[in-house]
């Protein structure tokens, strides 16, 4: 190590006199457009594959990126945003906040109380265990098909990866820092937001980022069952009109909703944990 | 106090009588696994003993006192790691309701007497390990403990900074006048620090000695530890945890 640095020294001192500036700048401007290449180069490439395909064959069904692009255009900036977009995401939003609330609340009382653990654990497996989709027939005939049911159907699924991993996080909290509360008189709700929710704040924000997955595609398939409105009846509506470049359409946009609300959670995440990224960075 | 423990089968404590003065220092030394930190868990309130009790100012403990302060060996994890060295060190306080200006000026001053000042702001995994102690001690000062323990608070930081925590300790306990528990593994440390030491015998845990330390009151790393008395204690109480050892 030490050996190469000298010798790197020792070619770049009798160096050309000019030189460091002109290749610095190069450098920069050669690592941009690595970093561009990088993050833009596989799309493209997919692109570009899917542009050859459908410019060969004579598919209906697989519409050319371009025919794509314009039914997107079309489709989704307009009415449809507001009738279809804007209502399925709420149902999303507000069936996630459900299961948040509902999973961690749950999961500090069970990971708090070792005799509610062992009672309940077996059971909590059991529904976790359960594909939620084929709790959307059921809900569909307890709860209707209006927007509560599909409001139930999405927190249903999303609240088994919070409540199990919120119970994961609060059983495994330090013991000794637990010891510091009880010697400072750090107790009860005090606790609960200094020690139990931070504590087992990296836990839980694993189990709502799996929650988040499950919740879109819950919020799909809650809406291809009874329903009128939403990016899943749209779609499904889209495929029977065979109406193809505006299904496809739907589902590019339904990806980039994913995407989009992965890259929302991990700035929250990365805020929330930022004490737990600085601590394995240390440690490293 | 008087306490007798004994805990699923594994008699940890046997018999530890003695007690501490108020205002006074005394360490407790004694073989590993003689069940120091269970005798200092017990004390602290933090495990019920079996027999026997723990009275603080003759009052008997059945929880955490309210006037007691810990600082723990594994200081890694007894600082909430979500939270400044500042607010580490308030958190108690603002429990303990103690007004803002109060709270404030107790911080400051606890945090200057361990000369963290000005690292109030950083998170405890961004300092070294004997600082991070040092903010555990800080803390304990800033909750104006009638009682302090400390739990083999040096046992993990290098040889020059653990100097430098004697010191500190010594220093603290001369200005605050708190009544202090030191668990040790050191004998050397029980001699430098302790105005008493006791020593615990191997499992059955009983207390074999309590030595008063008669070296003067001011001490220092250097010429304290190279006084023949220093040596002579140190003897004996080496002799006795080897006994101790050899017992078992």
């Amino acid at each position: 190590m030490n050996e190469t640095g000298r010798d790197a020294a020792r070619v770049k001192a009798p160096g050309e006199a000019p030189g460091p500036g002109r290749g610095a700048r190069a450098g920069w401007a050669g690592r941009v457009a690595a970093r561009v290449l990088t993050v833009a180069g596989v799309p493209a490439l997919l692109v570009l594959a899917w542009q050859v395909y459908s410019s060969l064959s004579e598919n209906f069904y697989v519409p050319a990126p371009g025919r794509v692009a314009r039914a997107f255009v079309e489709t989704w900036f307009s009415e449809r945003l507001l009738d279809d977009v804007l209502p399925s995401l709420a149902r999303l939003l507000a069936g996630y906040a459900l299961a948040a609330a509902a999973g961690v609340g749950l999961g500090v009382a069970i990971g708090l109380s070792p005799r509610l653990r062992a009672a309940a654990e077996p059971v909590l497996e059991f529904f976790r265990a359960i594909p939620p989709p084929v709790l959307v027939p059921l809900i569909m005939v307890l709860a209707g098909i209006d927007d509560g049911m599909k409001v139930l159907v999405i927190a249903s699924g999303c609240v088994w990866p919070i409540l199990l991993n919120t119970v994961e996080g609060v059983r495994a909290l330090d013991e000794v820092l637990s010891d510091t509360c009880r010697m400072y008189g750090v107790r009860g709700p005090s606790r609960l937001r200094h020690l139990v929710l931070r504590g087992a704040s990296p836990q839980i924000m694993a189990g709502l980022r799996q929650a988040l997955s499950i919740g879109i595609i819950l919020m799909v398939i809650s809406e291809m069952f009874a329903s009128s409105s939403g990016l899943g009846f749209t779609i499904v509506l889209f495929q029977r009109g065979f109406e193809i470049p505006e299904m496809w359409s739907g589902i590019l946009l339904l990806g980039l909703l994913g995407y989009t609300l992965a890259l929302l959670f991990r700035r929250l995440e990365r805020r929330v944990l930022s004490w737990h990224r600085g601590r394995g960075v240390d440690r490293a | 106090m008087r306490k007798v423990y004994e805990d699923r089968g594994v008699e940890a404590l046997r018999e530890v009588t003695f007690e501490v003065d108020a205002g006074e220092l005394v360490c407790v030394v004694g073989p590993s696994g003689c069940g120091k930190t269970t005798l200092l868990r017990c004390v602290a309130g933090l495990l019920p003993p079996t027999a026997g009790s723990v009275r603080v100012g003759g009052v008997p403990v059945t929880g955490p006192p309210p006037r007691m302060a810990v600082v723990f060996q594994e200081y890694g994890r007894s600082l909430f790691p979500w939270m400044t060295v500042r607010q580490n060190v308030e958190l108690p306080l603002k429990e303990k309701k103690v007004p803002a200006g109060r709270r404030n000026e107790l911080v400051a001053g606890a945090l200057a007497a361990v000369g963290l000042a000005d690292v109030a702001d950083a998170h405890p995994w961004q300092l070294s390990g004997g600082m991070q102690q040092r903010v555990a001690i800080a803390r304990a000062v800033a909750y104006e403990p009638q009682v302090l323990l400390m739990d083999e608070p040096f046992a993990a930081v290098d040889a020059q900074t653990r100097a430098d925590l004697e010191d500190l300790i010594l220093a603290l306990w001369r200005d605050l006048g708190v009544t202090t528990l030191f668990v040790t593994h050191d004998i050397d440390e029980a001699v430098y620090l302790g105005q008493r030491v006791i020593v615990l015998s191997g499992s059955p845990t009983v207390v074999m000695e309590d030595l008063k330390i008669d070296l003067p009151p001011e001490r220092d790393q250097l010429t304290t530890r190279s006084l023949p008395r220093f040596a002579d204690l140190r003897g004996r109480l080496y002799a006795q945890i080897q006994r101790a050892r050899g017992d078992r």
